[in-house]
């Protein structure tokens, strides 16, 4: 019973912790993630500085946004591509040194990790598998910090249940998955916004 | 919830499926004729189309043509709507040209997103995505709910689940998204993570019909949980001789493109199948399947 009460002290402050993200509230069980309750603490302190990062980096993509005209649905693909290519232009301008790492930091890399790689093990692991492999294959693709997403080289579907556990994100971010690599997109500019290579089996 | 109510649910979806399958399997192709009749929902589905290849533009030939016979009003695409980037000449050579005559007629599209698409193409207007990679209009008595399977995140989910939960009950319900559900197909299989997710919401709020590309064929599976499951995957990309045959297949082809039309009067869903030469493929009726509980 005593340990039964420790857990639900733990779990409780990992969602006091991670309730602290605002809408980045990765749902987290230790039935879901197979994870300890004091690792899970953890993680959801790595979550919540990466949902900080995050924050920021809307801040600035925010910023550079509201300096180009505003983009409304249109019927040239050319106004299109050329917002897509001003918007980028100015983000990676103002985060000119921009490294791997940044907003997935290293703590918040060890919470993705501990997240993906139970969640592969756990039951739901094999259709994340399928999933992730369901797509067209991808080519040896290189894709670096602040730089954009090849045009014409497909996605791959992320797992929708590894997407309830991990931090939410607003709408001019999404993950993506490359291979191996898990990756922090900025989906109106194209722009590879962070990497944590090889964390997909 | 309580047992018995899940069990009667559990007990009409089987019934519903029993006479939806014996109503399918009653009516020959030769038989099969589009109603046409007032007030009906009248489209034509196509998926994978976006090569600017030949087969495209004769697929896109037949789509026009059958214009003549079976006016169809609006046209759904299911994905993987521009293939190989996504810069002015492949809009032109991949959409605009291949189906010009029906730009020109005024026949609107409407896109979901698959996985060779760039996001951004939710901003180009004659895709009528508004902006958004999920997004409802209704048609009639037809309530089309459009989803982007290359991103099922929560956000999605809680509002598809907001979105049916305030739909008419009595309204037909169509869902469409790019990753089929249920597939026979070698290449890719079936979307099992994002069925996962998302066939609860399908099954609590009585979606009636599925469309999804992504499988480069045609298949009718049987229904599943009482939802009919088509994919349409062939209508300019094709992976010939890729279906596996299952024991969910009711109707598959693989060797040649296809497109579909169909017509919802009332309370039946008639649609064909027909590949680029024009041959019949796959007919039907569907009626719809009682309103669920929600």
């Amino acid at each position: 019973m005593k340990k039964k009460l420790h857990r639900a002290t733990i779990l409780f402050l990992v969602a006091v912790v991670a309730s602290g993200c605002g809408r980045s509230t990765p749902t987290l069980s230790p039935a879901q993630t197979g994870v300890s309750p004091e690792q899970q603490s953890a993680d959801a302190a790595g979550f919540k500085e990466f949902s900080n990062r995050v924050d920021n980096y809307v801040k600035l993509h925010k910023s550079q946004e509201v300096l180009l005209p505003a983009l409304k649905p249109t019927v040239s693909p050319e106004a299109i591509n050329a917002h897509q290519r001003a918007l980028s232009l100015k983000i990676r301008e103002a985060r000119p040194n921009a490294k791997l790492g940044d907003i997935f930091t290293p703590a918040a890399q060890k919470s993705f990790q501990d997240v993906i790689q139970s969640a592969m093990q756990g039951p739901r692991g094999a259709n994340m598998d399928a999933t992730l492999k369901q797509g067209a294959p991808l080519p040896q693709i290189n894709v670096a910090i602040n730089q954009p997403y090849p045009d014409g080289v497909p996605f791959t579907t992320v797992p929708p249940t590894l997407l309830q556990l991990v931090p939410k994100l607003p709408d001019e971010v999404v993950y993506r998955v490359v291979l191996h690599d898990l990756l922090l997109m900025d989906v109106k500019a194209n722009l590879v916004v962070d990497v944590i290579p090889g964390i997909i089996p | 919830m309580p047992a018995n109510y899940i069990h009667r649910r559990k007990f009409l979806t089987l019934i519903c499926a029993i006479i939806s399958v014996a109503a399918l399997s009653s009516l020959s192709a030769q038989d099969f004729k589009f109603p046409l009749a007032q007030d009906s929902v009248r489209f034509a589905v196509i998926g994978d189309m976006g090569t600017g290849d030949a087969p495209q533009y004769q697929t896109a030939q037949k789509l026009i043509d059958s214009r003549v016979a079976f006016p169809y009003d609006f046209v759904i695409m299911l994905g993987d709507n521009i293939y190989g980037g996504s810069k002015s000449k492949d809009f032109e050579q991949k959409f605009q040209v291949p189906y010009k005559p029906l730009l020109d007629a005024g026949v609107p599209f409407y896109a979901c997103l698959g996985n060779h698409d760039n996001p951004n193409e939710r901003l180009y207007k004659p895709f009528n995505m508004n902006g958004e990679s999920y997004y409802t209009y209704k048609k009639g008595n037809v309530r089309f709910f459009v989803l982007d399977s290359n991103y099922m995140d929560p956000k999605q989910l809680a509002w598809l689940d907001s979105q049916l939960k305030s739909s008419t009950p009595s309204d037909w319900k169509i869902c469409y998204f790019h990753h089929p559900l249920y597939s026979s197909g070698r290449f890719h299989g079936p979307a099992t993570d994002v069925r996962q997710v998302l066939e609860p919401l399908l099954i609590k709020y009585g979606v009636n019909v599925v469309f999804s590309g992504h499988e480069h064929v045609y298949e009718r599976v049987h229904p599943q949980h009482g939802i009919y499951y088509f994919t349409e995957g062939s209508s300019g990309e094709l992976r010939p001789n890729n279906l596996n045959k299952t024991a969910i297949t009711d109707k598959g082809f693989d060797t040649d493109r296809t497109f579909m039309l169909v017509e919802i009067a009332g309370a039946n869903m008639y649609f064909q199948t027909l590949s680029r030469v024009g041959a019949v493929i796959d007919s039907g009726i569907i009626p719809k399947q009682p309103a669920a509980a929600q």
